[in-house]
């Protein structure tokens, strides 16, 4: 197991280098100076902006500026600095905070509410409640973040309030606490919720078919016992490790929901830097999600071996 | 955020195929139907498929929307009598009106109508939609017959590659990709390429996964052993037998891409004035959505019907060519 | 100043000017009540420095609202618009070309040193010096010297410091200018012109991390503790035991919120969360009117918003008559009332309202007429088709393509709004002659002073290395700018300086389009809330209530 978790990790290496290589071109093609972008509209004094440029190593080639922040990354942990000499991993803190927070509300929401209808869909198969969740999971699949977001935010925030005079969930901001994430959360879970509810009657209704389920029904186990200690625990493996990919996929696709719930994460963040053309800050956010993708589908893969003992890894 | 690359139906569960390749593969997507299908079975898949597809109410109410949409986005003119791109239909001084008589959807935040531009805005979902999926479905698919078809060292660098951009999520890596080129290419095919850079890894998986259970089978070995070259093996006999899958997700990919234009419009980095874009439409009338909600929910429903019309059929083509699942 | 309150928004979210909101709040204060000792905070709505806060680097608002409460200028501009001494105890000039500053005795830095003259000296070297790459080292292009300390690109300074400063004694120092400048007393007042204690700058030369975060200042208020940017969400400040001017009655700390949406803001300030927020959204004003009454303010603000002509590069705008029927085809009343909601009111004149030496309708060209309009266009033989340049990421591109629905319908052309991704985006292109239109433009001014929206905009010197895109070169008008800035008063500068603005009406080398407002209210708990020139607050005049 321990050489086998190191051997994924000396792999993973190639894919973050890669990753971050092929970022760093993109945003090295960007067009517009980064520096002329600090002077809004103001013509940047040219000794000014040529004195900048120096201390930025932008007059570098890509590849030796490429060195300068990957070893700095790699060797000593630091991000860098964007161009007011604010350190990228302050930036970055507290922003991944939000994103984390709001990722794992909606990974908690998938889970509870994913789960429980997929578990109700299969057990009811075939029948009325089963086509009823098929089709609003099809619904829910289809209606984009951008639509359910706004639609959410004047209906269950805005309209709500006025209708009621309770104010359960906060239009926007993280003011509110841990309240502020209820509805941002269920928007940016929506897809995943489809997709979970779909998986997990998929995986329970084929091990509800297996050889040894029949063989505990047979043994007279109640039906309770039979989906519970037998079914759930088997068909709960693809789920485990669906929900273990999704955090990364959650996280990094957080920037919609971000933006209309103006939540102060990674998303907003990196949109922002695009447009201020803060190379170090894009590259270092997009560096820190590829990490969280290879460490979560590592965990994947081990949690893989936990569930089912058939698997094992050398 | 709607995944531009959505995940797959319950048939394909991602995580499976997206972990390592020390994880055995799931099981191969209708293996047996296959063998039945060369075993000389009079129906094939394919007309199997179609009589179980005419029978779908779901499949029938998606094409009938989808044709809509194909005939509004080429003659919006059968739609509406307004032009949008003519200044003079615009008046200012009436932004942000409610429906009347001549304007069913009410005025935007520059006074012009809301119905013409969300009639109009068909036009590039649509061109987008179709283009991207027909790009990723031949690079990935070209790509997946030829890695899962030569194992080793192809195998392993192309396997690299697309983890490479897996890990980068993708409509972020899109958002980039398009803020770069902005400006220096067309807006609409700059949408299409940014999506169908981060788009195309998704096709590569499910295609090399289904050549590699393929190529084990009986008939390939018995092409290879009457000394079929390898183009003759891919295209021939690999190919055939294992585009299902991917048939499936570039139908669901369609609407996920739909909708990953419109976020990106949204965004600001896709299509661009005075292009007519849902996305687009959205964007302009968020500032006040909560005066005048009116300009961005035309548009959004427009935009839901649309993805849902494509992944209804996407669903139903799966449900058709997977029986197992239904 | 490079972000104004208006185009604000953008610094926090790029792009979007974030949604949504007249109606949310009344969510429960997370932001901070009583930062330590029991006082709740007067508290203050800013969006997030750009920079760390060191004042020879900061020119955009953000960061100058912070540090206007932690340093005292030199001179702060009275009810009049009119600079009066405030750290200084005199400014005096005879040929408008030799300034001697006397410092008012009294005022220490934050660490208990007393302030001199050498500070300011020291100050003013650094922010001039090519080497430090401070951002505000055009301020002191007029003093004798800078030249030697700033040759310009590719060049090694020869020298460290300014000939022109002369620091006489501990709390007089002499300024020299290259050539006399009769505003020069008006300029004292804004951030750029502060002093910098000795501590600030470390063994490397440079300014220290620790005094951007948190910089020892000679103002108000001192920082209780580094303001980390982006981690910390607010700015926690308290009153200066020593500071020898006006203290506020009453109250003792001041905290500046960090906000990164004005919609939100303002959903706080209607939540009692927030005290004074000073830029209040356009989808706010018709609500924030009603929920505040008396407590908000509308007030004009120094920024002018234009449409510039490439007259350097295209010789169709060369006739001033294209240039003038444009400017009649725009309807400014409907776009700043519909687009705007008011936090823009239309243009008519070079000069902005808030500063002495305004015109009311100055402007003729300035008034909405189509009909001649179309006339005049034809009749000048105008061209066909118009681009319309922006810059994307500044909330431009609903006025821009109402502008371009104007031109489209009332001169009967085609223009195409031309989004660019950053300002500069346009300017490089009009260098390289790859893009020969119209283009947005905007004006904040660096001081108070009606000079300021001549010279660096449409002066002859100003083409190249100033604000002068479109390469108007009039010799007249900078005759009148030259005479003004000899002029021995003020005053008597005004009226040349107005003679200038009058060639401007004539030439209309930019077509003015809306002056900013300043869309400010405050809360319940406060009450005195009185916003200066700059858009800063006097917070010694702030009471509870």
């Amino acid at each position: 197991m321990g050489r086998y978790v190191i051997r994924r990790l000396i792999q993973a290496i190639p894919v973050l280098l890669g990753a971050t290589l092929l970022i760093f071109c993109i945003v090295f093609a960007l067009p517009g100076d980064p520096i002329a972008a600090l002077f809004g509209d103001k013509r940047p004094d040219p000794a000014i902006a040529e004195v900048l440029r120096e201390q930025y190593h932008l007059n570098d080639p890509l590849l030796l500026q490429y060195w300068y922040y990957i070893s700095g990354v790699l060797f000593r942990g630091d991000f860098g600095v964007n161009f007011a000499d604010i350190p990228v991993s302050q930036i970055m803190a507290g922003k991944f905070q939000i994103t984390l927070n709001l990722a794992l509300t909606a990974l908690t929401m998938e889970a509870v509410i994913g789960v429980g209808l997929g578990l109700w869909a299969a057990l009811r198969r075939g029948k009325a409640t089963d086509t009823m969740i098929l089709a609003s999971t099809l619904l829910l699949i289809s209606v984009p973040t951008l639509v359910t977001g706004f639609v959410l935010q004047l209906l269950l925030g805005v309209k709500l309030k006025q209708w009621t005079g309770a104010d359960i969930f906060p239009v926007a901001g993280t003011f509110a606490g841990w309240r502020s994430y209820l509805l941002p959360g269920f928007v940016l879970a929506g897809t995943s919720i489809a997709y979970l509810t779909r998986l997990t009657r998929t995986s329970l209704a084929e091990t509800l078919r297996a050889d040894y389920i029949r063989t505990a029904t047979a043994k007279g186990l109640s039906r309770r016992r039979v989906v519970g200690r037998h079914g759930l625990r088997n068909a709960l493996i693809p789920l485990v490790t669906y929900l273990g990919a999704d955090l990364g996929n959650l996280m990094g696709g957080a920037v919609i929901t971000e933006t209309i719930f103006n939540l102060q994460g990674i998303g907003n963040q990196l949109f922002t830097s695009v447009y201020l053309r803060e190379q170090p800050v894009v590259v270092g956010i997009v560096t820190v999600l590829v990490l969280v993708y290879i460490l979560a589908n590592l965990v994947v893969d081990l949690l893989y071996a936990v569930l089912d003992p058939r698997i094992r890894y050398e | 955020m709607s995944n531009p690359t959505p995940p797959v139906g319950p048939g394909l569960p991602e995580t499976q195929t997206m972990v390592s390749d020390t994880v055995t593969a799931p099981a191969p997507h209708r293996q047996g139907k296959h063998k039945q299908a060369k075993g000389g079975k009079p129906a094939s898949l394919w007309t199997d498929a179609w009589y179980d597809l005419r029978r779908r109410p779901m499949f029938i109410l998606s094409v009938v929307i989808i044709l809509i949409l194909l005939v509004m986005s080429f003659w919006p003119q059968l739609f509406t009598s307004v032009d949008p791109f003519n200044a003079r239909t615009c008046d200012l001084s009436t932004a942000r009106q409610g429906p009347s008589a001549g304007h069913l959807f009410g005025r935007d935040n520059l006074g012009c109508d809301v119905y013409a531009r969300t009639i109009y805005g068909a036009r590039n979902s649509i061109v987008i939609g179709v283009l991207t999926t027909i790009i990723t479905t031949l690079v990935g698919g070209l790509f997946g017959i030829v890695a899962g078809y030569k194992s080793g060292l192809v195998d392993s660098v192309s396997s690299r590659l697309t983890e490479v951009f897996f890990a980068i999520p993708p409509i972020l890596g899109a958002l980039l990709i398009a803020a770069t080129f902005r400006g220096r290419a067309n807006s609409i095919l700059l949408v299409i390429i940014a999506l169908a850079v981060l788009g195309w890894p998704m096709t590569y998986r499910i295609m090399r996964a289904a050549v590699i259970t393929a190529k084990s089978q009986d008939f390939v070995v018995a092409a290879r052993a009457l000394g079929a070259g390898a183009g003759r093996i891919m295209f021939r006999h690999l190919l055939p037998n294992s585009v299902a899958p991917v048939i499936v997700v570039a139908t669901i990919n369609l609407g996920g891409f739909i909708a990953a234009e419109a976020a990106l419009s949204f965004l600001g980095v896709g299509v661009l004035s005075p292009d007519i874009s849902w996305g687009l439409m959205i964007a302009d009338a968020r500032d006040r959505f909560l005066e005048a909600p009116l300009p961005l929910i035309f548009p959004a429903v427009f935009l839901c019907v649309t993805v849902l019309a494509f992944i209804m059929m996407g669903d139903a083509v799966r449900d058709a060519l997977d029986p197992k699942l239904r | 100043m490079r972000v104004t309150k208006g185009a604000r928004i953008v610094a926090g979210t790029a792009l979007l000017a974030l949604a949504v909101a007249a109606c949310g709040g009344g969510a429960s204060d997370s932001g901070g009540t009583a930062a330590g000792g029991g006082e709740t905070p007067v508290r203050m709505e800013i969006g997030e420095p750009q920079e760390l806060l060191n004042p020879q680097n900061t020119t955009e608002t953000e960061g100058s609202e912070v540090l206007a409460a932690v340093f005292s200028p030199l001179v702060r501009y009275d009810e009049n618009k009119q600079p009066v001494e405030e750290a200084a105890e005199s400014i005096t000039t005879t040929d408008s070309k030799v300034w001697t500053i006397k410092l008012k005795s009294g005022y220490t830095w934050h660490d208990g040193t007393p302030v001199t003259a050498a500070d300011y000296a020291r100050a003013w070297n650094f922010a001039a010096l090519q080497d430090n790459a401070m951002s505000s080292s055009y301020f002191f292009g007029r003093v004798d010297g800078y030249e030697d300390v700033h040759p310009g690109e590719g060049k090694t300074p020869s020298a460290k410091e300014m000939k022109g400063l002369k620091v006489v004694d501990d709390s007089t120092l002499e300024v020299t200018l290259a050539a006399p400048f009769s505003q020069f007393k008006t300029m004292l007042g804004y951030t750029a012109f502060y002093p910098m204690p000795k501590s600030a700058i470390g063994p490397d030369g440079k300014v220290t991390q620790a005094f951007g975060e948190q910089p020892i200042g000679q103002g108000l208020f001192k920082l209780d503790k580094p303001y980390k940017k982006g981690t910390d969400p607010t700015i926690e400040l308290s009153v200066y035991d020593k500071f020898p001017g006006k203290k506020p009655t009453g109250w003792t700390k001041l905290q500046f919120k960090v906000y990164t949406s004005s919609e939100t803001a303002w959903n706080d300030l209607q939540a009692e969360n927030l005290d004074i927020h000073d830029s209040l959204p356009a989808t706010a004003i018709s609500t924030a009117k009603q929920v505040l009454g008396d407590r908000y303010f509308d007030e004009p603000d120094a920024s002018i918003g234009y449409i510039g002509t490439p007259l350097k590069y295209n010789k169709d705008f060369q006739n001033v008559d294209v240039r003038k029927a444009i400017s009649m085809a725009i309807d400014r009343k409907t776009i700043t009332d519909t687009v705007f909601s008011g936090t823009r009111s239309p243009a008519d004149d070079f000069i902005n309202p808030a500063i002495p030496g305004y015109r009311q309708g100055a402007c003729e060209a300035c008034t909405y007429n189509p009909a001649e309009a179309k006339k005049l266009y034809e009749a000048a033989g105008g061209p066909k088709t118009i681009e319309l340049g922006y810059n994307n990421d500044g909330g431009h591109k609903e006025w821009i393509e109402a502008v371009a629905n104007n031109l489209r319908a009332n001169l009967g052309i085609e223009v195409t709004p031309k989004p660019f991704e950053k300002f500069q985006g346009i300017l490089d292109a009009l260098d390289s002659k790859e893009y020969k239109g119209l283009f947005r433009m905007g004006w904040a001014i660096d001081y108070p002073a009606a000079e300021n929206y001549l010279t660096p905009i449409f002066g002859t010197g100003a083409i190249g290395t100033g604000s002068n895109y479109g390469g108007y070169s009039n010799k007249d008008f900078d005759e009148l700018v030259a005479k003004g800035d000899q002029a021995t008063d003020s005053a008597e500068g005004l009226k040349f300086y107005q003679q200038a603005d009058d060639i401007l009406l004539k030439d209309l080398p930019y077509i003015p389009v809306y002056f900013y407002r300043s869309n400010f209210g405050h809360s319940t708990k406060v009450k005195n809330v009185k916003l200066n020139l700059l858009n800063q607050i006097n917070w010694a005049d702030i009471e509870k209530a």
